[in-house]
């Protein structure tokens, strides 16, 4: 018995110093096939032949009529809010407000788009992202301060500025004759809405034969190779990741970590706010307080950013896996698949891809009983990066 | 060590196009016979509503049957709102045979994403889409105009077009019939009401309920709680469990769900439901609830569409045709009560009388509706049924949410 144990108390799990190029892609895909086979035995479960349902998810994300469309459409959104999360998480400041920070950037960017109607189309929209821009950041900026200059959690100070967005863009449709609000007919009067935007500042398309792609996720996916650019190359992406990895170190280097934290708060903001104005621009041209709130975007980026593994560039790609996934979701349901076994399989797809990163940061190792009294005697390797600065660390 | 994080979305994405080539191989046998009808759809067209609806005459068969697609807010097990259209489209499929082809959605948020499912279903080949939630009429307003050869049809929306219709039907006659159950089970006179969103339907129904209840207890009061959702049995619960506390002893709700009830039944309370049917989730305290029969209405619309006979129009279904029911009473009520009941329900079907006649008293006092006014059901101008935005006298709680 107790051999036994001492036998379990020998693995261990620590930190990959390195990462070997051929294991970041053969995780992912593996978790991917392990999820697909996973979800596989749920959907036998249930009388569902897996391999019809796969491939018709396939069809509905990609190859059906106006399915890779319907893709980028689900996408757009979550590549903003998903960068907001990865840009953030990344200098490990935990902004969980994307959610409200997109509501500000929509509420600026409708605002803007009202108010400018007469101007030309590019500088209209021009002016629109501008808006979104300056909400989102602005929004972000208040738990960004308290937290660098007045040490609170900016977990839940963000959080809790979501419910304050919603409710301040609830206002100014439900509950006031703000100036977002629709008076001009009787109807409107009493069914509260917001004021169409005029067709000039709807946001341009691009179509290719039948596939039509959003604005706003060019726009999304610019500002991603921009973040990338940012992390990797510039001295502020060097500070941002040496804070996240090592906030003594970075503290003991000179860098000014408060001003730091505020500003990348503020370009965690932009990236939501931005998508706050995508969302008037390119899909509703009107501020719509509830349907924002009901579709959670914010928060759903969290996941996004996560699966990029805090990567700008990767977000590009993890949100048009999510939206494949949201929208062959809505395909697949019907009378004879639930939504629940739809969400059933979704959780499992992304509890194995997520969880499979564990693997590619973490190896599991043990140690011969011979060794033990020797290894016990340091710190776990896993806590290793964080008091000195391992390059591979930095350099991610 | 950048590239790894790549690669690993890369890695995702590859995995992506081996699916792409194994699943586009395959995808030609799939039929797309019903796809027909939605292609030809001519893009940005602005129809008026004296412009034509979409013709259908006579092509319906089994092997190319009518595709009637749904949109629900919840799903069809909620016991409530959503079962209640579940069932009327079970009721149309098995109408109609092999004739008629049915879909639906579930769970749809009434958010961006709706207009991605309206999209979804046309390309499922569907002919006519009805959306089942009040949400729902902007995405559908707008994608009206961009397919004129869909039928549309909104439930409890105002706005009409060519090819888009509303339909719902009188509920708020049912709600007077439950107000009065529950002024007759109160003995306190405290009544509780777990509303959903404070949109005019909503308004309107608990404004109805409150003057049930007081034409048969003077001086009875309807505190509302809203929960801001159609459908979360969490969040009803805590409204409910929150109104209990406050000491009300009959309850009543607005919701999807029947978790109210459950409540009720658990403090012991008297409860109206609503949407279906729910009795037999709390049997003892049970008093009764407004139903809607939807298949009342579905089933002779999909029938005009079909006919190409259809216009497009705004429907009202009541008490006396059947799509509007007061559920069967539960067994706290006497039999003089149910006498009292029921006769008001064959005054509301004989014409006689209309909750929503003069003089009703709003919550601050004011005269809302003079003596002898009976408010149309729903005009542009003017107040009517569909644009009340107060609450009557005796209601607790704003009209704001």
């Amino acid at each position: 018995m107790s051999s036994r144990v001492s036998a379990l108390r020998s693995v261990r799990i620590e930190r990959r110093l390195d990462i070997p190029r051929w294991l970041a892609w053969v995780v992912p895909v593996a978790s991917l096939v392990l999820a697909l086979i996973i979800a596989g035995v749920v959907l036998a479960a249930t009388g569902h032949n897996p391999v019809s349902a796969y491939r018709q998810m396939f069809q509905a994300a990609v190859t059906a009529k106006g399915g890779l469309t319907a893709t980028f459409v689900y996408s757009t959104p979550m590549l903003f809010t998903g960068l907001a999360a990865a840009i953030a998480f990344r200098m490990r400041t935990w902004n969980i407000g994307g959610e409200g920070q997109l509501y500000m950037g929509a509420v600026a960017a409708s605002g803007a788009g009202l108010a400018l109607a007469s101007w030309p189309r590019p500088l209209l929209v021009l002016a629109m992202m501008v808006a979104g821009v300056a909400g989102g950041a602005l929004w972000a900026v208040i738990p960004g301060i308290l937290r660098a200059y007045f040490r609170t959690n900016e977990i839940l100070v963000s959080l809790m500025l979501n419910y304050v967005a919603g409710y301040f863009m609830y206002y100014l449709i439900y509950d006031s004759t703000s100036y977002w609000r629709d008076l001009s007919t009787p109807s409107a009067r009493v069914f509260p809405t917001g004021k169409n935007l005029a067709a000039a500042a709807n946001w341009p398309v691009f179509t290719a034969g039948s596939f039509v792609l959003p604005f706003g996720f060019v726009v999304g996916a610019v500002l991603a190779i921009g973040l990338w650019f940012l992390v990797r190359s510039t001295r502020y992406g060097f500070e941002m990741r040496v804070i996240g990895d090592a906030r003594a170190a970075a503290e003991y280097a000179g860098i000014r970590t408060k001003r730091k934290i505020v500003s990348v708060m503020a370009v965690s903001g932009l990236a939501a706010g931005l998508g706050g104005a995508s969302q008037i621009g390119d899909f509703g041209h009107v501020l719509d307080p509830r349907g924002l709130q009901q579709a959670g975007y914010g928060y759903t980026g969290i996941v996004v950013g996560a699966l990029a593994l805090y990567n700008p560039l990767a977000v590009i790609i993890s949100s048009l896996f999510i939206g494949a996934l949201s929208n062959s979701g809505n395909a697949l349901q019907g009378p004879s698949f639930p939504a629940g076994l739809v969400g059933t399989m979704q959780g499992i797809i992304l509890f194995c891809v997520l969880g499979g990163e564990i693997l590619t940061r973490y190896r599991v190792t043990r140690r011969l009983p011979g060794a033990t009294t020797h290894l016990a005697a340091r710190p776990p390797a896993s806590e290793v990066p964080r008091d000195g600065v391992s390059a591979t660390e930095v350099a991610r | 060590m950048k590239r790894p994080m790549v690669g690993v979305a890369a890695g995702l994405f590859a995995v992506g196009l081996v699916a792409a080539a194994c699943g586009s191989s395959k995808s030609s046998t799939s039929p797309t016979t019903a796809q027909s009808a939605a292609t030809a759809a001519p893009s940005g067209a602005t129809t008026a509503p004296s412009g034509t609806a979409p013709s259908t005459t006579g092509k319906w068969t089994t092997s190319h049957p009518f595709v009637a697609a749904f949109i629900y807010v919840g799903a069809p097990s909620d016991a409530g709102w959503t079962h209640a259209h579940d069932v009327a489209r079970l009721a149309v499929q098995s109408h109609f045979g092999g004739v008629v082809k049915t879909l639906y959605k579930e769970d749809v948020p009434e958010g961006p994403q709706v207009s991605q499912v309206i999209n979804e279903l046309i390309n499922e080949g569907a002919n006519a889409i009805f959306a089942t939630s009040y949400g729902y009429q902007d995405a559908m307003e707008a994608a009206a105009k961009v397919h004129p050869n869909i039928f549309f049809e909104q439930a409890t929306g105002t706005d009409q077009l060519a090819n888009f219709a509303e339909y719902y039907g009188a509920g708020e006659d049912g709600d007077y019939l439950g107000g009065m159950a529950a002024g007759f089970a109160s003995k306190s006179g405290q009544i509780g009401f777990v509303a959903p969103y404070p949109i005019p339907e909503v308004i309107r129904e608990i404004d109805a309920f409150t003057m049930g209840a007081r034409s048969v207890h003077p001086g009875a009061t309807v505190r509302v709680v809203w929960t801001n959702t159609w459908f979360d049995p969490t969040k009803e619960r805590a409204a409910a469990e929150s109104l209990a506390g406050a000491g009300v002893d009959v309850l009543a709700d607005g919701q999807d769900s029947p978790t109210t009830g459950q409540v009720a039944e658990a403090h012991n309370l008297p409860w109206v439901g609503y949407d279906s049917n729910q009795e037999s989730f709390a049997p003892k305290s049970w008093l009764t609830g407004t139903t809607y029969n939807w298949a009342v209405y579905y089933i002779p619309d999909i029938q005009a569409m079909m006919n190409g006979t259809w216009k497009t129009h705004f429907y009202y279904g009541s008490l006396k045709n059947g799509f509007v029911q007061l559920a069967p009473f539960g067994p706290s009520l006497t039999s003089s009560q149910k006498a009292a009941i029921l006769a008001k329900e064959q005054a509301i079907e004989a014409g006689t009388f209309d909750p929503f006649t003069g003089p009703i008293t709003e919550q601050n006092g004011t005269i809302g509706v003079p003596a002898g006014k009976t408010l149309p059901v729903y005009t542009q101008t003017g107040l009517s049924k569909y644009s009340i935005s107060w609450f009557v006298q005796g209601v607790i709680g704003s009209p704001k949410g």
